[in-house]
């Protein structure tokens, strides 16, 4: 870090160095860790979780946040996993979860938006009202005997998990919208600074309603994921799943403030999370000992990444695409 | 103005409540409220711990349908969600209600004592249900013993767990009565008894599919061989299972649950499972009718009493997928 150059690498990788460390750390203390099928295990745990964190991404860079996903990836997943057993329709299956979590987000999107009310609160609303209506419609019961629909969770397509493969789209996806797309900037420009934006000509409104399509889209998706991967409709399934994704993004170094937030970041944030819980799992580590470890080791490696972390980086990112 | 307003609000609750338990207080159990001429009817209040558990949902419906049956008895269910205060109000509004009889699935059973003593000491017939608080003298009980549930299935184990086998336990939420005592009983009928079993991994996995996946991914990797899967319910079971189903590996992988749902009965019909033992909401449902019913009607003034355990295994799996096909709740 005193030399212009590593300081430079340090601080744009810091939370890669942190995972780094840890995968390391990790291989000493278990044999098991890097193989092969436990790479794929940790992929696969991860694919739903990382999914959503790309959503609060893209919303905590542009200023919002969404509370309601694993409330609305339930009532989109047992939605589409019950029009799949009366119509055997996979395509339209996929289709009604995707559809279903857009309508929800549109919904956000026009509290938030139009009328001007926090998101903290609007998707606490629709989290609660999403949940209940997964509730209402299965009766409480999980939805079972769901066939062949559970092929896109369990599923591969050669050596490579189907619900992996959508991660990586899902990457390659958010990451070109984000560094290379106008709509990308604006996400940043108003997330970063609302009222210049307001001023630069961004229309703010329909960059919210986008950011909340975009997080609808890959809410929808990850309902499917998981249905697919419990094979059944859970209306109590993927409880607590926004904390994941908020987790994964914070972790990754998207800021609370808004305007700052990377893809790889992100993907990072959620593998750290990942390797954690997955390391003490074969370690046999104490359930109780976990969580303690869990929130101490999250919050070392934030403060590590704050450290190290070039604090002009982002805003220099920011100068040179706003 | 405001001032004004809210006193008279509160003054015109205070009535409406000490109206409430008047009523009922100084004629119960017999109601006076019936709406037909000659016709007595009862009101009975469900307080259920949270309509959001696939288990209170399911009893919470079964509630509805046995109380069908007894055309004198107009049941309501009031959902507590999962909140030692939100039930605790439930209670206090049942009793200011006026009903006759309050019959309560507590979410935690010593939070809702003093509430429920509280309906005792109005005159109201009281029931405590799944799981019953123990000691509250004058009310009533109606449950099904969460040991007795895991001890079936644990003797059973004590015959089929191989010598020194390795097993995995999966655990409910920490502090839930049914996760405690089924749990005690693991311990004391089957691990006290074989001390050559080891256990690989023990976690909770808070009663979700989901999350006994995570774990049981986990544990094979970490472990390899795993003899048997001692799960506290059905849901986690499934879960460890979704994980091995189709590895040859862990073709004779022993599975234990409890609860008897739909997926479990599916799964030890096919083979896939070992044994549960059914927690039958719709048994609960009709003894706890038939309860109420025999204290409202004066036939007599407490009962206690326990559902039987059933143990299903292969030999009669598929009478319980017949039950839930005809309930519904499977359909191929």
């Amino acid at each position: 870090m005193k030399s212009g150059k590593v300081g430079q690498v340090m601080s744009k990788y810091s939370i890669f160095f942190v995972l780094l460390v840890m995968i390391l750390i990790s291989m000493l203390m278990n044999d098991k860790f890097l193989s092969t099928r436990n790479i794929t295990n940790i992929a696969v745990q991860l694919s739903v979780a990382t999914i959503l964190a790309y959503g609060e991404m893209v919303l905590i860079v542009s200023g919002l946040l969404d509370l309601s996903s694993g409330a609305v990836l339930a009532l989109a997943g047992v939605l589409s996993v019950s029009v799949y057993k009366s119509t055997g329709n996979l395509l339209l299956a996929v289709a009604v979860s995707i559809g279903v979590s857009v309508a929800f987000n549109m919904i956000n999107a026009m509290f938030v938006a139009n009328f001007a009310m926090p998101a903290f609160i609007v998707t606490l609303a629709t989290q609660m009202a999403a949940r209940g209506l997964a509730l209402l419609y299965t009766k409480g019961q999980n939805i079972l005997q769901i066939g062949d629909y559970a092929k896109l969770g369990q599923g591969s397509i050669g050596p490579i998990p189907i619900p992996v493969i959508f991660m990586i789209a899902a990457t390659v996806v958010i990451w070109y919208i984000m560094n290379h797309t106008k709509l990308g900037r604006s996400f940043y420009a108003i997330g970063g600074n609302e009222e210049a934006s307001v001023a630069s000509g961004i229309n703010v409104v329909k960059s919210k309603y986008k950011a909340f399509l975009i997080n609808g889209i890959l809410v929808g998706i990850a309902g499917v994921l998981f249905m697919a991967r419990v094979n059944a409709g859970l209306p109590n399934g993927a409880l607590g799943y926004e904390m994941e994704g908020l987790t994964a993004a914070i972790v990754g170094g998207t800021s609370f403030s808004g305007g700052v937030g990377t893809t790889s970041g992100t993907l990072i944030g959620s593998f750290i999370i990942g390797c954690l819980n997955n390391i003490m799992n074969l370690q046999g580590v104490d359930a109780y000992v976990q969580q303690v470890v869990k929130g101490g080791i999250i919050v070392a490696a934030v403060l590590y990444d704050i450290r190290f972390k070039n604090k002009k980086a982002p805003k220099v990112i920011l100068q040179k695409k706003a | 103005m405001k001032k004004y307003l809210a006193a008279l609000l509160a003054m015109a609750m205070t009535v409406t409540a000490l109206a409430g338990c008047g009523n009922s207080g100084s004629d119960a159990p017999a109601a006076d409220n019936g709406d037909g001429e000659g016709g007595e009817t009862y009101k009975v209040a469900y307080i259920a711990r949270a309509q959001s558990d696939s288990f209170a949902a399911w009893l919470a419906n079964e509630m509805i349908a046995a109380a069908e049956k007894y055309p004198d008895i107009e049941l309501q269910v009031f959902d507590g969600q999962a909140d030692d205060a939100k039930e605790n109000a439930a209670i206090e509004n049942a009793i200011a209600n006026g009903f006759d009889a309050i019959i309560v699935q507590p979410n935690n059973g010593e939070a809702q004592r003093p509430y429920v003593e509280q309906v005792v000491a109005e005159g109201i017939v009281a029931i405590t249900t799944n799981a019953r608080i123990e000691g509250i003298e004058g009310a009533s009980s109606v449950d099904a013993d969460p040991y007795k549930q895991a001890q079936v299935n644990a003797e059973l184990a004590l015959t089929q767990v191989p010598e020194n086998g390795k097993v995995v336990v999966l655990k409910g939420p920490s502090g839930n009565f049914h996760a405690d005592e089924r749990l005690k009983a693991w311990q004391e009928v089957f691990f006290a008894a074989r001390p050559d079993v080891t256990i690989l991994g023990e976690d909770f996995a808070n009663w979700n599919k989901d999350e006994a996946m995570k774990l049981m991914e986990d544990w094979t990797i970490a472990f390899g061989d795993i003899d048997a899967i001692v799960s506290m319910n059905d849901n986690m079971a499934a879960g460890a299972l979704e994980v091995v189903k189709g590895n040859p590996q862990y073709a004779d992988i022993l599975s234990y649950g409890v609860d008897g749902t739909a997926e479990a009965a599916l799964l030890i019909e096919e083979g896939t499972m070992t044994a549960t033992c059914l927690q039958s909401a719709i048994d609960l449902a009709e003894l706890n009718m038939e309860t109420v019913h025999k204290l409202l009607t004066g036939e007599e003034t407490q009962i206690d009493t326990d559902i039987a355990e059933v143990l299903i295994t292969k030999d009669n799996a598929s009478e319980f997928v017949e039950m839930y096909r005809e309930r519904g709740q499977i359909t191929e």
